[in-house]
């Protein structure tokens, strides 16, 4: 079954038998007129906990929003399963979210926004908002005029309205952008915890380099129209980092052995 | 005053049920328009209304075409310019391109400012549009009592339905795309709602009544209300509430309703924000002790 919106093809067969949830062939990505990113070929299999690198403009969002079927392929072919991939089995955690705060919202009615195009039974509500509260490290808080959380809390918050559909797929955008280390190590556990003990697979986007080092089972690298992936040790090498990175890669590189910030 | 009011009744019947049934739907839809942050939309929408009315009158002035002659097509001018005005305000701002806010200003000028000088020869042209700016709603009928409340009960209907969605387009439209929903069709189909019923109201209520109903009572609810989604109770029930008591005060007492409306609203929110600012200090007092 084809999307006509965004090429993606639902498919179960012998690959999705093989665990694969998303999977990109030969995949040109880009919007009419530009391509950002050309002959991606990607697996990612369930339980896997991939980053997307690479600098700043280097089409990782626009990977990302093909993944999701939101941006439609330019060429290639893509497919996932809709048992584990299907947008309503997909949690997203955007980069930020910026209303109005005069926009009185609890924590609990933000969290149950999450819900909206899952396919959850109207009667596990309340457990699946409890749930995904607490998994976020936000139990006891759902009362809570959302404005009166702190920065790293609101991130939580953003997480657990992604949980609240009980995803199969977690996609992170670049969240940790701004939050003080000690947050962003929070904010990693949090995900770690739910991948390991969720079984959860998680695509996280980010141009931090180091972050990728300490979590990531697989990894994308996109640079130069190009996207670089596998596993964490096959593509986190000085020959690639240069190619996606630039007159940056010596530096990656020594962040590659020290684990220290890019 | 509830006896003279009530003995008012047969001659306004149908004025204060259609004045009471804008009221609702234009604070139902203002919850969308306060959830956004587009209080200045509401009153480009409205005063482009005004200059759909202008526009109308004008060509009845210069052309000898019978269709034009109709009351029927003032009102649809009315309408349109309202929906295009909305509309124009739902497009997406492409990189170079002019905001959506500068729009909204332009339009909200050239509705203040041509219809005068459309009308500036025309007594009785300059006379509708001061009835417009002024606001009476005595003029209106069985007939718009049918189309408030098939508008309302329609809105409600969805609202009910579409809630949680309308509160996540507000909130996070790059979420609410994420989760299926469609960002252009939203934009397009809540800036839809929006003009026809400002549109429609106008040409009945007039642009004050209309306007304050839409913005205030919606923005007292935002101030009461905890959460997004009680909004969509609370307003509306202001809505209704200040304009009952202000159809029965101005009975009696003699005033212009729809102006008594709007100050009464305008005091409801003005206590709203007390409220808001004496329930912080108590819950900091509290927390102190």
């Amino acid at each position: 079954m084809r999307s006509a919106e965004s090429g993606l093809e639902s498919y179960q067969g012998p690959e999705t038998e093989k665990g694969v949830v998303l999977r990109l062939s030969g995949a040109r990505v880009g919007y009419p007129g530009t391509v950002v990113l050309r002959d991606v070929d990607l697996e990612i299999r369930k339980g896997e906990f991939w980053f997307l690198l690479g600098p700043n403009g280097s089409g990782k969002t626009t990977l990302l929003r093909t993944l999701l079927g939101l941006t439609p392929l330019l060429a290639g072919r893509a497919v996932r399963d809709p048992r584990h991939a299907a947008l309503a089995r997909t949690g997203f955690v955007p980069q930020q979210c910026s209303f109005s705060p005069a926009l009185p919202t609890s924590v609990r009615e933000f969290v149950s926004l999450g819900r909206i195009g899952g396919d959850r039974p109207r009667a596990e509500r309340e457990a699946d908002i409890a749930w995904a509260l607490e998994r976020s490290g936000l139990g006891g808080l759902a009362a809570r005029d959302y404005w009166s959380l702190s920065g790293g809390q609101r991130r939580r918050a953003l997480v657990a309205r992604a949980l609240v559909r009980r995803p199969s797929l977690l996609v992170v955008d670049e969240p940790t952008e701004g939050m003080d280390v000690a947050s962003q190590d929070d904010f990693l556990e949090t995900l770690e915890t739910l991948h390991r003990d969720g079984g959860s697979t998680v695509l996280f986007i980010t141009h931090h380099l180091e972050i990728a080092v300490r979590y990531a089972t697989h990894v994308a690298l996109a640079g130069e129209g190009r996207v670089l992936a596998g596993t964490r040790d096959e593509v986190l090498q000085p020959a690639a980092l240069a190619r996606a990175f630039g007159n940056r890669a010596a530096t990656m590189a020594r962040a590659l052995a020290t684990g220290s910030e890019a | 005053m509830i006896e003279a009011f009530l003995a008012s009744w047969p001659l306004f019947g149908d004025t204060y049920l259609a004045g009471w049934a804008v009221a609702c739907l234009l604070s139902v839809v203002g919850v969308q328009v306060v959830a956004r942050d587009q209080i200045f939309l509401g009153a480009a929408v409205s005063q482009a209304s005004t200059l759909g009315t202008a526009v109308a009158i004008w060509l009845q002035g210069v052309t000898v075409i019978h269709a034009f002659q109709a009351d029927a097509v003032t009102f649809l001018f009315a309408v349109t310019a309202s929906l295009l005005t909305a509309l124009a305000s739902a497009r997406e701002a492409k990189p170079g391109g002019e905001s959506a806010e500068a729009v909204t200003g332009w339009i909200f000028l050239v509705g203040s400012s041509v219809p005068v000088l459309l009308l500036a020869h025309s007594p009785h042209g300059l006379e509708e549009v001061h009835r417009i700016l002024f606001s009476s709603i005595l003029g209106a009928s069985r007939t718009d009592v049918w189309l408030f409340g098939g508008l309302l009960g329609a809105s409600l209907v969805a609202v009910w339905q579409l809630r949680d969605r309308i509160v996540l387009y507000a909130m996070d439209p790059e979420m609410a795309a994420a989760v299926g929903m469609r960002p252009a069709l939203w934009r397009v189909g809540l800036a839809a709602w929006l003009g026809l019923a400002v549109g429609l109201s106008i040409h009945s209520a007039g642009m004050i009544y209309s306007f304050g109903c839409l913005v205030l009572p919606a923005m007292a609810a935002r101030k009461l209300c905890r959460e997004v989604r009680p909004m969509f109770v609370v307003a509306p029930v202001l809505g209704l509430a200040t304009a009952i008591i202000a159809f029965v005060v101005a009975n009696t007492v003699d005033l212009p309703p729809a102006q008594l409306t709007v100050a009464l609203q305008c005091g409801v929110l003005a206590v709203a924000w007390l409220w808001v600012r004496l329930r912080s200090g108590l819950s900091a007092v509290g927390d102190a002790g």
